[in-house]
């Protein structure tokens, strides 16, 4: 999965109880903020976060952990609409969602 | 309304059970995801882009009052106070946890419901007319039919996993409001020379990205035999539909592989070894279903009622409401009445929890405690004393579900696109809420009539553009949303394949194409012309100019 895209990476996950969405840290626990993200680009670096994802998954904490193409601009965040959208929640509810908070439902 | 016997209540209280012990397995990682996936999928618990969806089951879209007021309690207790309504008849929850399924589970089977038969590759929950049982029109009420086939499906061992999904609509009707002819298996019910009462067969419909409209294989089944045909359908598709390829795998493309009258041939030649086993059912277990479908003492009333007339006179939406939101009952002094979901600026087929108890509230007091889901996602109250409109209408209208427009061209079919849904390629959404804003004025509606728009947002079709009058689907155009505008679709008993017309647009030139087709509608109709048959009349060629050639 790390060779086919290029540029820089994030991991983007579901929690397995919640299925919330949630971002891999550096330190390979999870966030729910995209901003705290771990990002990386070189082969190593990538094979790396895919490896910490697989463990999340395997230790049934994250459902479906995927490297995806992430923006480094003012804030980490994906890339693509489909992860953008995951990141934030139903752009017709602002109400819901990260949007809202990263906590908007009491908990991180 | 169908109530459970111990075998039912039996087989779903068991069903909870075992998944109460399948997600325990899951969290303690008894269980992998690739395990565990197929045996959420079996309980209607998808995994979306935010959270889990749970798909539960409305089965022939007709619900107590009861089913309601608890379908909006999970709405409030383990979601986030709303529920989506479904073009299968069914209702979403777009954010339960995991760990709550079972519970929610436990409650819906406390009301007689589940979500079985709402994923995976069985056969779904049967759909229907959402006026089955009650309507002018109908030679007899489907509903019996599709409750026997669901006792039949539910489970079904051959049937469990087949190529893929298998959706089967039935209507009584000859105005056909249940898309039949895209369907998998389309019944209509027919009478034959000696009046007898069957069904037309009709297989192989289905949209997705292989748009197909049905054919007849048989013009006249005798209702007796209905277990049985289905059987041999399905037995045939199980045998030779393709499973190398998931987007081959539905029956349409096995029936356009073969031929309708070699796929014909081959489930008469199987009914012909099954037909006297025992498939179908005994007339006294017939007798016994069709009793839960009994239509309700009535008492005939006028169909004149003056403080209707009059208020109709004073309020213009509570005219447009009349004239669009009722329909005919077979009972002189009654109708049924579609409660839009399609409010201005809206989210197509969502309902609050506080609309579900309305709806329900509204549903002892005036229909019978009875409520109805249409695949248009709207909601019925069958049976409504005409004397009681007024009443009804203003409690509605007062709790933002007054909306007039049902058969108009903001009571659009939308599917949740990308803004919930994992497949998606585009948003849905808010490209209805936009059309919703441009065709704000209900008098400017009236005037263009019934129009049906219907939005995709990926090429599944889950919101079925391709029946619409006008269509509109979103794609994924290097990384933009971009939407493609089709004409000419109907859902109807006339099904058509809507016809793409050209390049796709942005969000905004989407909903610029549609009032340019909308205005050389207006501009071209003869008297009391509908859109659709202007587009017949005169194809596609005037609109392509108007929307392509403008600038």
């Amino acid at each position: 999965m790390a060779k086919k895209i290029k540029g820089p990476q994030l991991v983007i996950a579901n929690r397995l109880d919640d299925g919330r969405v949630v971002f891999l840290k550096e330190c390979g626990e999870w966030s729910v903020n995209a901003a705290d993200a771990a990002v990386a680009e070189a082969p190593e670096a990538l094979d790396k976060l895919e490896a910490l994802g697989k463990e999340a998954s395997s230790s049934n904490f994250v459902v479906d952990p995927q490297l995806v193409p992430a923006e480094t601009g003012d804030a980490i965040s994906p890339a693509h609409m489909k992860q953008a959208m995951q990141a934030k929640g139903p752009s017709v509810r602002p109400d819901l969602g990260y949007q809202v908070s990263h906590d908007w439902e009491g908990q991180n | 309304m169908y109530a459970y016997d111990d075998f039912d209540r039996n087989i779903v209280n068991a069903r909870v059970a075992e998944f109460r012990d399948q997600v325990d397995r899951r969290l303690k990682g008894e269980l992998t995801e690739e395990e565990f996936r197929p045996l959420r999928l079996m309980n209607g618990l998808y995994l979306q882009l935010h959270a889990y969806m749970l798909r539960v089951a409305i089965p022939y879209g007709t619900l107590s009052a009861d089913q309601m007021r608890r379908l909006a309690l999970i709405a409030r207790k383990y979601d986030k106070g709303y529920g989506h309504f479904t073009t299968r008849q069914n209702i979403q929850y777009n954010w339960p946890k995991l760990v709550e399924t079972p519970d929610i589970l436990e409650e819906l089977a406390d009301v007689e419901m589940h979500a079985h038969q709402t994923s995976g590759n069985c056969i779904r929950n049967v759909t229907t007319d959402q006026f089955a049982g009650a309507t002018k029109d109908e030679i007899d009420d489907p509903r019996p039919y599709a409750e026997l086939i669901r006792q039949w499906s539910t489970f079904h061992p051959e049937f469990s996993f087949l190529p893929r999904k298998f959706k089967i609509a039935i209507t009584g009707a000859d105005t056909d409001r249940a898309a039949v002819k895209w369907h998998d298996i389309g019944l209509i019910m027919r009478r034959n020379d000696a009046g007898e009462v069957g069904f037309e067969v009709i297989v192989g419909g289905g949209m997705g990205r292989t748009p197909v409209i049905g054919k007849t294989i048989r013009e006249f089944l005798p209702v007796k035999d209905l277990l049985s045909y289905l059987e041999a359908i399905l037995r045939v598709y199980n045998e030779q539909g393709r499973r190398d390829n998931k987007y081959k795998a539905r029956i349409k493309i096995l029936v356009d592989a073969l031929g309708a009258d070699e796929y014909a041939r081959l489930t008469e030649e199987e009914w012909a070894k099954i037909k006297d086993r025992p498939i179908d059912v005994p007339d006294e277990e017939v007798a016994r279903i069709r009793a839960f479908f009994t239509p309700p003492p009535l008492p005939v009333l006028s169909d004149d009622v003056a403080e209707v007339d009059a208020f109709a006179k004073e309020n213009f939406i509570f005219a447009t409401w009349l004239q669009n939101n009722t329909n005919p009952h077979k009972v002189p002094g009654y109708v049924n009445v579609t409660i839009s979901l399609k409010p201005h600026g809206g989210i197509p087929g969502d309902a609050t929890d506080a609309q579900m108890d309305l709806v329900a509230e509204l549903a002892d007091k005036y229909s019978q405690s009875e409520i109805r889901v249409s695949h248009e996602q709207n909601l019925i109250l069958p049976h409504v004393a005409k004397e009681n409109l007024v009443a009804l209408w203003k409690t509605l209208d007062a709790d933002g579900l007054g909306a007039s427009n049902v058969g108009l061209l903001t009571d659009m079919i939308v599917c949740p696109g990308l803004d919930y849904c994992a497949l998606a390629n585009a948003r849905s959404i808010p490209i209805g809420q936009a059309i919703t804003e441009r065709f704000d004025d209900i008098r400017r509606l009236q005037d263009i009539g019934p129009l049906k728009v219907k939005i995709s947002g990926c090429i599944n079709s889950c919101g079925h553009h391709h029946a619409g009058h006008i269509g509109i689907l979103g794609v994924d155009r290097r990384g933009e949303e971009n939407y493609q505008i089709l004409l000419g679709g109907s859902g109807a008993e006339d099904a058509t394949k809507a016809q793409l017309l050209g390049p796709g647009f942005d969000e905004h030139g989407i909903v610029d194409a549609v009032e340019k087709v909308v205005a050389v509608y207006l501009g071209e109709r003869t008297d009391g012309e509908e859109f659709l048959e202007t587009y017949r009349r005169l194809g596609p060629t005037p609109f392509k100019e108007a929307i392509y050639d403008a600038d």
